[in-house]
């Protein structure tokens, strides 16, 4: 729809642009009022705070306060550059989280769209429940569990392989299975969830639509493919484009946990940024470098955020974030 | 519809009237008056007219059995009788603890005491960012006893600038130097009559295990314990540990007790590779488990019920630990070989391994020292915060505290956590402390030799970065050294060395050495 | 909800469904099996758990784990009441603004939904971090140890604004149309049509609310001291968990008497008690997953 504009048709310019934004103000009071709740919230919670990123900058006193301590330039960042990890790091970061962010909606899609085809409301209510219960199990639990299944002496895993008389597998000492191990952990704790999004959105579909197109005689592959799926994309890249925020920043309890705190073997393949820097602060807690990794991470994601927006606005536009 | 219309209204104000609510709590916590409440008048005596709440940052999980409450009742009672003040705990539990603590600090509440330690609550980096209130003019007036009983020269270690941060436990014996707990029934199986002095004996015991106590691991360890790179150094070295921190382990090492103000690393030593050699062999042979990385069981528990042959803590686990084993376990009568046990490199504890300071915000300084002194020194008040009431929490016996009839764990145990002003001489010693204890502390006092950097507070701020790299590179390389899981021995540590040069090992240390040569220069005159 | 158009379902239809049972039906078998695990290993006594870990089926049971968990029930039953009561009532609240500001900002002829968009957005992408966090809540808003300080911070999240103005995009611009020209005001036109027609997205960002809500502890853990009686649920569980566990290991607290702890069989136990109730979330909340009743609304 197109909106209707309020310009003043009279040429005297000042007033022009004073009149015609109050009464733009005024036009949208009912939708802008509807915005306050949150916009305030946001002021308060987000925007108030958000000057206290300058602690990345200092060496915090806490006598003086963050802007009161001396100002030390990029030297908290130092650290990360220092032992050459950095570029390691940050493409585990990325490998990572692309991995979870494609396989992780691709299988929340799939998912949501059998369990819209299936009938049994039993069955579907009972295994949607299930499904979504992994999210709930603390990452220090889903570690604990790895573990009681991958050990090599005791685990579940190494038995079963015994039983049927293959060779029992060193998976702690092994990095190069890892990524899978800690993509398809993650894949089972948030597929449940997730596709739970997808679920409600295809609810949201005119299932006129659908019968149409049967009663034209498309079968049930063609109606997910050329309907349903389309129905989906916007959501799907509004979800991409939120994750892609974020795509620097790490599931640290997933990570934490199930690669333990010590196996050093693990760390080529498994260590993101995140897990770095808790070792570094450990025993030298330091509030400013952990808000300087916080920023890199920040910066970082919004540089992608704002690629990737671009890119979606000129291919599809309604679908952008902003 | 008009309910709705009401609610949404409903809504607004209330958010509305929240943000104004901020707006004028922030103007009242920003001015702060420091109004004096504890004078002096012209008589010298102390003005304490004014009740106050004392309030104390302690750590732990609050008890909720209703016994904290009722001793506190009764420790106030004395308090206010005496300075007309209460004390309140603000507890700090284990949960996030580290966070918590320097939040707490960091955000500038006005907490009055504060627990503090300079090994594990970074005492000295929280006094560096202004954390603690300078005490040096206020101890003797309002905390008169306590200042003539620490010695001046302990008081020289308290000192930060120049300036008196916090009280230390100082006349409270604690021994936490750490070593291996084991089973001397299983040591005399395997031919080891001897106790236990150093790592090739305990290999033979674990040895031992593995060729003749099926289905027990030797030393059934979590990855996270990686002390006995410590152990190592200090059994077969004269190094001495430095108090700076650089990760799960210490680079940087005082070369002896005759000298320590040069500054050695075991690392780039050949030591170290013997080391990393013998805990590689010693993974080969099954010590500990083969994902000994990731393994999150609890090594206690397992001694206790006999599924492992070892244990490693420190002497003060030891007291308590022996006399559970010797119910658990009849007959094990363990011991410890402790690091020092092998060359007799023991140095005395810290006096500031538990300590207790003066919050920088806090409103009644000089009240809160009245009540820390009361603490430390009125031998009722003391044994009340300390032990609880007498006869519902502990009975004495024979001079030893033992457990009344009737008592129950769960319904009367009671905690205080007081871990900053302990005394030996109001010290009573409980009954489920080894007996044996006095000995030991004999032998440690005959071997052991001062600390010898009590007033040496390094200053980090010109190498924090590289420190924090070089704890990122120990924290990523030592764990897979200690339980040998780095491949090649010799090549693992090459590749340590390498590392910690390049995450600025020679600069940290030249820094390091530039401070303790001042240092020499401040103690020896 | 059945349609009743039962002509012939036709192979792929039937295909289609044989897969997704399959797939869904493993899928979810994957997803109980860990908590069979869990469940059966806290009804295990915490010897067999040393000597052989943990197993799907209890090999020496015991309720020890439960009794010390449930030791002191007022305690329990307060967070429990105190972790509902907040999760209703934020669930009620947020859920209500969400909707409210997702469906202003979908509106097209909304000047500043872009503007107000992008504010909402760029609070994900950069935060002020822990310590302004801390001093914000503690010292400005001065609500320590209140429930507030656990119960506000939650109350919106950009992710579902905007995920409910992607919902409430899919409501056809003619039925806020026709509404205006029948003189209605926006919040009016919000109010009675869109939220009638939204349940499915309501009931996804409730949902999703509410088990936020019920999953917190961090907030917990930095903002209500033990002063509070009561704190909420995951809260309680953690500290049950953390304090055995740090006593067990520390060198300060080496002077407390370490009680008998079944640690392994407890941590089982306190996560079926977290995470039990949410079985019983989402079935309540299933019945709103109801589809296309947004047209013949407008059709007609």
């Amino acid at each position: 729809m197109k909106t209707v504009t309020v310009q003043s048709q009279t040429p005297v310019v000042k007033t022009k642009t004073k009149e015609s934004r109050f009464k733009r103000i005024w036009k949208n009071r009912t939708l802008l009022l509807m915005c306050m709740p949150a916009i305030i919230f946001f002021a308060i919670f987000a925007y108030l705070p958000m000057p206290g990123l300058y602690l990345a900058f200092v060496n915090y006193d806490y006598s003086l306060g963050i802007f009161k301590s001396a100002f030390v330039g990029l030297e908290n960042f130092r650290f990360l550059v220092m032992t050459g990890d950095l570029w390691k790091l940050t493409f585990n970061t990325i490998a990572y989280n692309l991995a979870f962010i494609i396989l992780g909606n691709f299988l929340q899609i799939a998912v949501a769209i059998m369990l819209n085809e299936l009938r049994n409301k039993w069955f579907k209510k009972i295994s949607q429940t299930i499904m979504f219960l992994p999210h709930f199990i603390s990452a220090v639990l889903v570690g604990l569990l790895a573990y009681n299944i991958l050990s090599y002496d005791y685990g579940l895993l190494n038995s079963f392989l015994e039983l049927v008389g293959l060779d029992p597998v060193q998976t702690y000492s092994n990095p190069a299975i890892w990524p899978y191990i800690i993509v398809i952990t993650f894949l089972w704790q948030s597929t449940g969830y997730g596709s739970i999004v997808y679920f409600a959105a295809i609810m949201g579909l005119d299932k006129s639509i659908l019968e149409a197109a049967e009663i034209d005689g498309a079968n049930a592959f063609q109606r997910i493919r050329y309907i349903i799926i389309p129905w989906l994309k916007p959501t799907f890249i509004i979800l991409l484009l939120f994750s892609l925020g974020g795509v620097l920043k790490g599931n640290f309890g997933l990570f934490y946990n199930l690669v333990g705190a010590n196996n050093t073997m693990l760390y080529p393949t498994t260590d993101i940024i995140e897990t770095y820097v808790f070792r570094t602060l450990m025993t030298n807690f330091n509030f400013s470098l952990g808000s300087a990794v916080s920023l890199y991470q920040s910066i970082f994601g919004f540089f992608i955020v704002i690629t990737a927006n671009w890119i979606v606005k000129k291919v599809s536009p309604e679908n952008s974030l902003f | 519809m008009l309910k709705m219309k009401k609610f949404f209204v409903l809504v607004m104000v209330m958010l509305l009237t929240f943000s104004l609510v901020a707006c004028n709590g922030s103007s009242q916590t920003n001015s702060e008056n420091k109004k004096p409440t504890t004078k002096v008048n012209e008589n010298g005596e102390i003005d304490t007219s004014e009740f106050v709440n004392i309030t104390m940052m302690a750590l732990g999980d609050k008890p909720t059995n209703g016994q904290l409450e009722k001793v506190m009742e009764q420790v106030n009672a004395k308090l206010e009788e005496k300075v007309n003040a209460h004390l309140e705990i603000k507890w700090i539990e284990w949960a996030d603890y580290m966070t918590k603590y320097n939040l707490t600090l960091a955000s500038g509440e006005p907490v009055d005491l504060i627990i503090t330690a300079t090994d594990w609550l970074d005492a000295w980096g929280n006094a560096q960012k202004g954390a603690f209130m300078d005490i040096t003019e206020l101890l003797p007036t309002y905390a008169p006893k306590t200042w003539e009983e620490v010695s001046d020269e302990s008081w020289e270690q308290t000192k930060y600038n120049g300036k008196i941060v916090m009280m230390p436990e100082d006349s409270f014996t604690q021994w936490v130097n750490h070593g291996f707990f084991y089973r001397t029934d299983w040591a005399k199986e395997f031919g080891i009559n001897e106790p236990i002095k150093d790592f090739e004996t305990l290999g033979k015991y674990f040895q031992g295990i593995v060729d003749n106590k099926p289905g027990v691991i030797p030393w059934d360890t979590p990855g996270t314990n990686v002390t006995t790179a410590w152990g190592y150094t200090t059994s077969y070295s004269d190094e001495i540990e430095l108090p700076i921190a650089t990760g799960v382990f210490p680079i940087y090492w005082g070369k002896s007790a005759d000298d320590p103000y040069t500054v050695v690393s075991p690392v780039f030593e050949d030591l170290f590779v013997d080391y990393a050699k013998m805990m590689k062999d010693w993974a080969d042979k099954g010590y500990w488990r083969s994902d000994v990385l990731n393994y999150k069981g609890d090594t206690r528990a397992l001694f206790q019920a006999g599924k492992t042959g070892a244990d490693q803590h420190h002497t003060e686990t030891f007291s308590t630990l022996r006399p559970q084993m010797d119910v658990k376990q009849p007959g094990s009568e363990i011991d410890m070989f402790a690091w020092s046990d092998t060359r007799n490199n023991l140095i005395s504890m810290s006096i500031t391994h538990g300590a207790t300071a003066v919050g920088a915000h806090s409103k009644n300084p000089e009240r809160a020292l009245m009540v820390y002194d009361l603490l430390r020194n009125d031998e009722e008040i003391y044994k009340l915060f300390n032990y609880g009431i007498e006869g519902v929490q502990y009975e004495i016996v024979d001079g030893k505290r033992v457990r009344p009839e009737g008592y129950d764990e769960t319904k009367d145990s009671f905690a205080s956590n007081f871990w900053g002003g302990r005394v030996d001489k109001f010290e009573v010693p409980s009954s489920d402390r080894w007996e044996g204890m006095p000995e030991i502390y004999e032998e440690y006092d005959k071997i052991k030799k001062p600390f010898p950097y009590g007033q040496f507070v390094f200053d980090s701020t010109p190498v924090e970065a590289e420190i924090a790299a070089l704890s990122q590179v120990t924290a990523q390389m030592v764990p897979a050294i200690a339980f040998g899981k780095a491949g090649d021995p010799e090549k693992a540590v090459e590749d340590f060395r390498k590392r910690l040069e390049a995450a600025g090992y020679e600069k940290v240390q030249k820094e390091i050495q530039k401070q303790m040569d001042e240092y020499k220069k401040l103690v020896e005159g | 909800m059945e349609n009743t158009y039962r002509r012939n379902v036709d192979f792929s239809t039937i295909m289609v469904r044989v897969i997704g049972y399959g797939c869904i039906g493993l899928f979810a078998l994957c997803c109980l099996l860990p908590f069979v695990l869990i469940l059966s290993s806290s009804f295990t006594s915490e010897k067999a758990i040393m000597e052989s870990g943990f197993a799907l089926w209890p090999k020496d049971f015991s309720t020890f784990a439960y009794e010390i968990v449930f030791r002191n029930p007022r305690l329990i039953i307060g967070s429990y009441v105190v972790t509902m009561g907040i999760t209703i009532v934020g669930t009620a609240v947020g859920l209500f603004i969400v909707a409210m500001t997702g469906y202003a900002l979908q509106r097209a002829d909304f000047l500043y939904r872009n503007k107000i968009s992008f504010y909402i957005y760029f609070t994900t992408l950069f935060s002020g971090g822990l310590v302004p966090f801390y001093l914000l809540i503690t010292q400005y808003l001065d609500l320590k140890d209140n429930y507030l300080a656990v119960l506000l911070p939650g109350l919106l999240s950009p992710f579902l604004i905007i995920m409910m103005k992607a919902f409430t995009k899919s409501i056809p611009h003619e039925i806020t149309e026709s509404a205006k020209m029948d003189g209605a005001g926006d919040f009016t036109i919000f109010l009675k049509l869109i939220l009638p027609m939204s349940t499915p997205a309501l009931a996804t960002i409730g949902l999703f609310i509410a088990l936020g809500y019920w999953n917190e502890w961090y907030n917990a853990m930095l903002f209500l001291s033990p002063n509070m009686e009561y704190r909420p649920l995951q809260l309680f569980l953690y500290n049950v968990i953390t304090s055995a566990d740090f006593i067990r290991n520390s060198a300060a607290a080496s002077n407390v008497a370490p009680q008998e702890i079944p640690l392994e069989s407890m941590k089982m136990a306190t996560a079926v008690v977290a995470t039990g109730p949410v079985i019983l979330f989402y079935p309540f909340v299933q019945r709103f997953f109801i589809q296309g009743i947004t047209i013949g609304a407008v059709k007609g």
